[in-house]
């Protein structure tokens, strides 16, 4: 027991060099995580669209009409920007990008509430952003039930109801709207708890995979094995090394998905403790995965900056926040499980900002579990593999060598007798 | 040999060193295929269907179970489930099954007979961007109809004529045009803006690498010597085939979102492509910049990534720059896909000419500045590492 702890702490203080030694990968580790949360909470930080720039076309010049300009423009989200009398004028100043939505109150609106008909308001919104569109609907909206209920409420007076039977008919039934966790509906509060996830899980990835990539360049990556680990105790080596980046990465995990949401006010709903508990899988994971892709994949040290940086927008389509897993095409929905960030982000998602107990986040979870054990046994397969072929490789040339210097009969199968005669050569010509 | 050296002769040097060693540009372009296809396949619908939603039916009536099979007949929100309290609703929603839930109190039937409004009550979802916002649209609009309903038979019974009934209960009304897409598809959306954003990611990241290896594997003597000692020669030849390369990516996925899947493109064809080849090439710039000025290709590699990974966001697609603080909005000038969104808005969407669009064209050329400049620091570089070192002098003194 003892001696295998101590294999574990050897791997491990190889690894906490390493890590501390590569500028890059001190980069990527500390650097990384702390800018990018903190940048793009700056960047998000007014959470929606407020006082969009709209133009008016009131080609019906009616009290009615009026009454709904200065509605729209008393909402948060937009403000009139231009009084036009054509549609041509807010057509040109719509293609400037001066103003991002047009109202337009044809000649007959009034005529048609006169005549107690539907009076219609044209609205055209750029589609460049969704936001854009989203702010003029939600705006718009508003004004348009506030005035309907004051167009109608005139009417049922005219028609002699009182205030009250009146508002009975106009609303048989009230509809009250209630925005759970994310009370504002902000993009920021959707998107940054995602974000912080992913930050994580990529900068996790890509440290590990540098480091393989580095190893592997340097020609190096079976001379960071304690060599009594190369046969049979490979899994220690996995161990070590995952430990090594889990303990790195506790504390950045904490700062990055406890303090920093705590300090921009993102909804958090979840506690620490159970936090923690759901992240432990992930970062094992996270850690595994990237073994197992880095060791199968990656020979340089820079090639994982260039292949798998901009994947990054995949996982995050991947996650089924933005684009819901059950809507995804089937083969989607299976492929985002061979990621740790689908269930990762999900889950927290659901922990943080949903404040749901450890028990309803059973799925993701479970699936977190099953990837770390999966990740591991290929990440340790890999690498016996790995040093299997090389020594394959060192008997070959060890045999070579051999062969020029001693003949025929001096090719073994193995390689400590190999060593071994090679090392008896050597205390015989001495 | 002099005519033998020069942005030519750097140029065959890469496509012999590209020949000899695909795997890169063979595993990018790929990555920008997967990509395609990947949002292509995942908003092949348009719109996210049959979004999940609950009842939490406490009412128990004839009205009640009426509404469920109303939202069940709604387009694009179908009833997960029917409960019978709150909590159970809001634990399923906190599973994430459900993006949205009416709840129907007790009573509500009666109420609506003896005339006394009932309160329905709404839960939406918003940690869920756009299914929350899409469950919540379907629903409000099913509940503003069901009201219309109830209003209707009451007018029906009055003796009024469908016709009128309809100016009673709706005065006034929206008729929406969303310019540039009409369908309010997702994929057209997605799509136009965040392939060549994928696009000119790969390419600065490339640039970057490709100018990395060079000094990873110390061959810059020789790839300067090419060039006849002019680094901003070897730069052009450098870049010059990744150019051509994934500027034919580039217009190729434009050619298929816009010539086959249907996406609407107002303007004209030959500025999306002198949109697209200035992309590349201003991407391709920044990369040779950063690469340039960075003497560490691991660091350099780093720095490329930190400032590119950022471009998603500060393209304004998604959440607008002018709603971002005042320094990213200037910041997001700095991105040379921002230039080519803005482009992409005013030609796809308004159909705008060259005079709207010659300011960004212009900024993605003051690019090439960036690449002077990287030119001008490798060449600064060289000469530094050529300069003999003082021990050397002294060696050679004696």
């Amino acid at each position: 027991m003892m001696s295998k702890l101590k294999d574990i702490w050897t791997v491990l203080s190889i690894e906490v060099r390493r890590v501390f030694g590569d500028r890059m990968v001190l980069l990527i580790f500390f650097l990384a995580p702390l800018l990018y949360p903190l940048i793009f909470c700056c960047i998000y930080h007014n959470e929606n669209v407020e006082d969009m720039s709209i133009a008016i076309v009131d080609e019906a010049c009616s009290e009615e009409s009026k009454r709904i300009v200065h509605k729209l423009d008393a909402t948060p989200e937009l403000s009139v920007a231009y009084r036009c009398s054509n549609l041509g004028e807010a057509r040109h100043l719509l293609e400037n990008h001066e103003v991002r939505s047009i109202f337009y109150f044809p000649k007959d609106f009034s005529t048609r509430i006169a005549k107690m008909q539907t009076a219609r308001i044209v609205v055209f919104s750029d589609m460049s952003s969704f936001y854009f569109y989203k702010a003029a609907l939600t705006g718009g909206n508003a004004v348009l039930i506030d005035e309907m209920h004051t167009i109608e409420l005139e009417r049922y007076e005219k028609a002699g109801l009182t205030n009250e039977e009146a508002q009975i008919q106009m609303q048989p039934v009230v509809m009250e709207n209630t925005t759970l966790f994310n009370p504002t509906g902000g993009y920021g509060s959707f998107f940054l708890p995602c974000l912080m996830m992913l930050v994580i899980h990529q900068t996790l990835f890509l440290g590990i995979c540098i480091l393989t990539g580095d190893a592997r360049e340097n020609r190096k990556s079976l001379h960071l094995i304690p060599p009594h680990l190369r046969r049979g105790s490979v899994h220690r080596v996995t161990i070590g090394r995952a430990l090594c980046y889990l303990i790195i990465y506790v504390p950045i995990c904490i700062l990055d998905l406890w303090f920093i949401p705590r300090w921009f006010n993102l909804p958090q709903l979840g506690n620490l403790y159970t936090i923690l508990i759901f992240l432990l899988p992930f970062v094992l994971a996270v850690i595994f995965f990237g073994m197992t892709v880095g060791n199968i994949m990656v020979r340089q040290k820079i090639s994982p900056m260039l292949c798998f940086v901009f994947f990054s927008l995949v996982l995050f389509f991947l996650t089924g926040m933005v684009w819901p897993q059950e809507s995804m095409p089937r083969f989607w929905y299976h492929f985002s499980y061979l990621f740790p960030s689908t269930p990762g982000v999900q889950g927290y998602v659901k922990l943080s900002s949903m404040g749901a107990p450890l028990s309803e986040v059973r799925h993701e979870y479970m699936a977190l579990w099953i990837q770390a054990a999966i990740y591991f046994i290929t990440a340790t397969l890999v690498l016996s593999i790995q040093i299997f072929i090389r020594r394959r490789k060192n008997i070959l040339t060890h045999n070579l060598r051999n062969v020029r210097q001693n003949g025929m009969g001096a090719i073994t199968n193995n390689p400590l007798t190999t060593l071994r005669s090679n090392n008896n050569a050597k205390n015989n010509k001495l | 040999m002099a005519s033998d050296k020069g942005v030519y002769s750097v140029m065959r040097r890469e496509l012999h060193r590209i020949w000899r060693n695909p795997r890169y540009l063979i595993i990018m372009t790929l990555g920008i295929v997967f990509t395609f296809v990947f949002f292509a396949t995942m908003t092949r619908e348009g719109q996210p269907k049959c979004l999940s939603v609950a009842v939490v039916d406490m009412d128990g009536s004839y009205l009640s179970r009426r509404i469920c099979h109303e939202i069940n007949a709604t387009q694009g929100v179908s009833v997960a489930a029917v409960y019978n309290n709150h909590t159970e609703a809001r634990k399923a929603m906190q599973r994430g099954d459900i993006f949205a839930f009416y709840e129907i109190p007790k009573g509500t039937y009666n109420d609506l007979l003896q005339f006394r409004s009932p309160h329905f009550v709404l839960y939406v979802n918003s940690a869920y961007m756009l299914a929350g916002t899409l469950s919540y649209k379907q629903l409000a609009t099913m509940g503003m109809l069901a009201t219309g309903a109830v209003q209707r038979e009451v007018y029906r019974k009055k003796g009024y004529k469908d016709d009128d009934i309809m100016g009673l209960i709706q005065p006034v009304e929206y008729d929406t045009r969303t310019i540039g897409n009409p369908w309010i598809n997702y994929g057209n959306y997605l799509m136009t803006t965040l392939i060549p954003a994928v696009i000119a990611f790969i390419v600065l990241m490339h640039t970057a690498y490709v100018i990395a290896r060079e000094r990873q594997e110390r061959t810059m003597k020789s790839w300067l010597r090419r060039a006849g000692g002019n680094a901003l020669y070897a730069l052009i030849g450098k870049i010059l085939p990744y150019n051509i390369w994934y500027c034919l990516l580039c217009l190729l996925a434009n050619l298929i979102m816009f010539g086959f899947m249907g996406f609407p493109l107002e303007g004209s064809w030959l500025l999306m492509v002198l949109n697209s080849i200035l992309l590349v090439f201003a991407a391709q710039c920044a990369g040779c910049f950063i690469a340039g000025c960075i003497p560490d290709p691991p660091l350099s590699m780093g720095i490329s990534a930190i400032y590119s990974a950022m471009s998603f966001s500060l393209s304004g697609f998604s959440f607008p720059v002018e709603s971002m603080p005042a320094f990213f909005y200037s910041f997001s000038w700095l991105y040379p896909i921002r230039h080519y969104f803005l482009n992409f808005s005013d030609i796809a969407i308004f159909g705008n000419g060259f005079g709207h669009c010659w300011p960004r064209f212009c900024a993605m050329l003051v690019f090439g500045v960036l690449l002077i400049v990287g030119a001008f620091m490798i060449q600064w570089q060289m000469r530094q590492e050529a300069k003999p070192s003082p021990q050397k002098i002294k060696t050679t003194a004696l």
